[in-house]
């Protein structure tokens, strides 16, 4: 479902051009359960931005489900966003003034969804994912692998077929961490959706299908 | 429903910054306020002006000496006088014309006891005078044409105040200097409201007869004739028959005939002006209280920076950011407009209050006030909700 080829990004800093990506080819198949690993420096989250189509590459082809990925319309790229990915971070990104019911149902907001509508799915979702108890907290309520789980549940609202985690278990101690890589396997596994996963730990890295070995720049063959 | 998510939003962030807010508000309201209240107040002087000019009756013709020579007519020649005589004689000349109430204006010190009495004016007028002018007596007796030869004078109830608190009592018989003249009150008018049609301050006067007054005040000269129109007789017609008497009787004198539609249609454009001129200087503060609104938005807009990116991120496009900060503001602008116009109609009613000018309230300002304050959250916040929809997803997303 993804394809990049030769993607390549160099920022310019002053007068001299800092090659971040330097002709990365990946291709990840639907279903899939693949990590990308890297020591930090090397790229890593550059990528994720453009693979979550945040960031656009200097150059290189982009194809989403067969689709050459234009970076021309804002709007298309937010709708992608909106529609087909689902973002975890490693600092979790909630709204603070918002509960959790109300951060999860963000992505179905943006899609004009009508609240009644959203609230049964919504709930559906943090039950899902162990939460269904705290609906009505906020972030500063909930401890950070709680907080990582609402966010999981935002991710997974708007029905993606693409999971993007950046770091996912990095703010988390390692028991709760592993209970998030758990939640992420049931899903790949139970539901078939494809997750992306960026880390600089190769315990995580294990756990998944496949691995990515990114260093400077490039992902080794 | 993105909207209602918005305002629901927008609400919100505006309550959890609750100084930031109040201060932005404060700007607003103040601007909003004195907008509402200088319209609001021109309005009711405007009103109030009328009124009472309707009230002194529609059927007044003003008479006044006109400076200066008529066009061509060569160089000016000195004046002769007009004597009383001429103008007693216009009712009979003109049959549209019902009454006649010439009046002078006077010159000379007003004293008591020795202290000088700074605001009071003097005038020369006739026993016609106290009715075509609506006023009213409260003590003792107005002029009669019997007073011709008299010292006698009748006083505003303002400088009857100003008399009593130099410790005349009681009012009736004392004696006023009226520049080397002394003078017995026998009779005070009526309190009426400030700000009328007249041409003078009533509670401010000193009347004495007019042939009293042509004797006892220097240099005066007739000024300014009130006509009343005899019931059947049309404006137009009194006019008419004033000219051809001006003309025939008092040749090489210019006057000018103004009627009391004349004067409405004056004042209204003067008390237009006026408004506008009000309008222009509480919108200065609308202005200020404007940039107050950009201020917090822009404030608003870069420590939300990750809030943005986080939205960017779940899809929102860049006209849902823009709108969700367009919403905050109008919001911010709006709730401060609805106070101002409290605050703004409150103050007019004060105003209004004090000056006993008859208070009322106009839908124009209120909807003034709605439509200036949407205006300014509309025009302040676009701004910054623009900055915040541009921001780059990803710079938004690092920033802390």
């Amino acid at each position: 479902m993804l394809a990049l080829r030769e993607i390549r990004k160099t920022y310019r800093i002053g007068p001299t051009e800092v090659a971040v990506l330097k002709g990365v080819n990946l291709e990840v198949q639907q279903g899939e359960l693949l990590s990308i690993m890297g020591p930090s420096g090397c790229g890593k989250s550059t990528l994720m931005n453009i693979i979550g189509l945040l960031d656009r590459p200097t150059s290189g082809s982009f194809q989403l489900d067969g689709a050459e990925i234009s970076y021309d319309d804002d709007d298309k790229l937010s709708q992608i966003r909106n529609r087909r990915i689902g973002f975890v971070f490693q600092q979790y990104f909630l709204l603070s003034r918002l509960t959790a019911l109300e951060n999860v149902a963000l992505p179905l907001v943006y899609r004009g969804a009508a609240t009644h509508d959203c609230r049964e799915r919504c709930l559906e979702l943090l039950q899902r994912v162990g939460m269904a108890d705290r609906a009505h907290h906020r972030p500063a309520e909930l401890s950070g692998g709680q907080q990582q789980r609402v966010a999981i549940a935002r991710a997974l609202v708007g029905n993606p077929s693409l999971i993007l985690a950046d770091e996912p278990t990095g703010a988390l101690d390692t028991r709760v961490g592993g209970e998030i890589m758990e939640l992420f396997k049931t899903l790949n596994a139970e539901e078939g959706i494809t997750v992306v996963i960026i880390t600089h730990d190769p315990g995580l890295a294990r756990q998944c299908k496949r691995v990515a070995r990114m260093q400077d720049g490039v992902i080794l063959p | 429903m993105i909207i209602s998510a918005n305002l629901q939003e927008a609400a919100r962030s505006l309550l959890s910054a609750k100084q930031r807010t109040i201060l932005a508000l404060i700007g607003i309201v103040i601007g909003i306020g004195s907008v509402i209240a200088m319209v609001s107040v021109g309005r009711i002087v405007q009103d109030e002006a009328l009124r009472q000019f309707k009230e002194m009756g529609t059927d007044i013709l003003t008479i006044e000496k006109e400076f200066g020579a008529p066009p061509g007519a060569g160089p000016v020649k000195a004046q002769a006088p007009i004597k009383p005589a001429d103008i007693a004689a216009i009712p009979d000349a003109c049959p549209a014309i019902a009454m006649v109430a010439p009046s002078i204006r006077g010159s000379g010190e007003v004293s008591y006891g020795g202290k000088r009495l700074e605001r009071v004016g003097t005038m020369g007028v006739t026993a016609g005078f106290l009715d075509i002018n609506k006023l009213t007596m409260r003590e003792g007796r107005f002029l009669s044409d019997l007073d011709a030869q008299s010292r006698y004078c009748v006083i505003g109830s303002q400088t009857a105040a100003d008399l009593t608190k130099l410790g005349a009592r009681p009012l009736l018989g004392t004696r006023i200097r009226v520049g080397d003249n002394l003078l017995t009150v026998i009779g005070v008018t009526n309190e009426v409201p400030a700000g009328g049609m007249r041409r003078f301050e009533p509670n401010e006067m000193l009347y004495v007869h007019i042939t009293t007054g042509l004797r006892i005040f220097s240099n005066a000269d007739l000024s300014t004739i009130l006509a009343r129109v005899g019931p059947g007789a049309t404006n137009d017609l009194a006019r008419e028959q004033l000219q051809s008497y001006f003309s025939s009787r008092l040749k090489g004198r210019q006057f000018r005939i103004t009627s009391p539609e004349e004067i409405i249609a004056q004042m209204e454009k003067q008390m237009r002006m006026f408004t506008l001129l009000l309008g222009a200087i509480g919108s200065i503060s609308l202005i200020v209280g404007g940039v107050g609104v950009m201020n917090v938005m822009l404030v608003s807009v870069t420590e939300r920076r990750r809030e943005i990116g986080i939205r960017r991120a779940l899809g929102a496009r860049r006209a849902d950011i823009r709108g969700q900060f367009l919403i905050e503001s109008l919001i911010l602008s709006l709730v401060g407009g609805l106070f101002g116009i409290i605050v703004g109609v409150g103050a007019s009613w004060l105003i209004a209050h004090f000056a006993k000018w008859q208070f009322s309230l106009s839908l124009g300002a209120i909807l003034l006030g709605v439509g200036v304050s949407s205006a300014v959250g509309i025009f302040f916040g676009l701004y910054p909700a623009r900055q915040a929809s541009l921001l780059d997803p990803i710079v938004a997303l690092k920033s802390d």
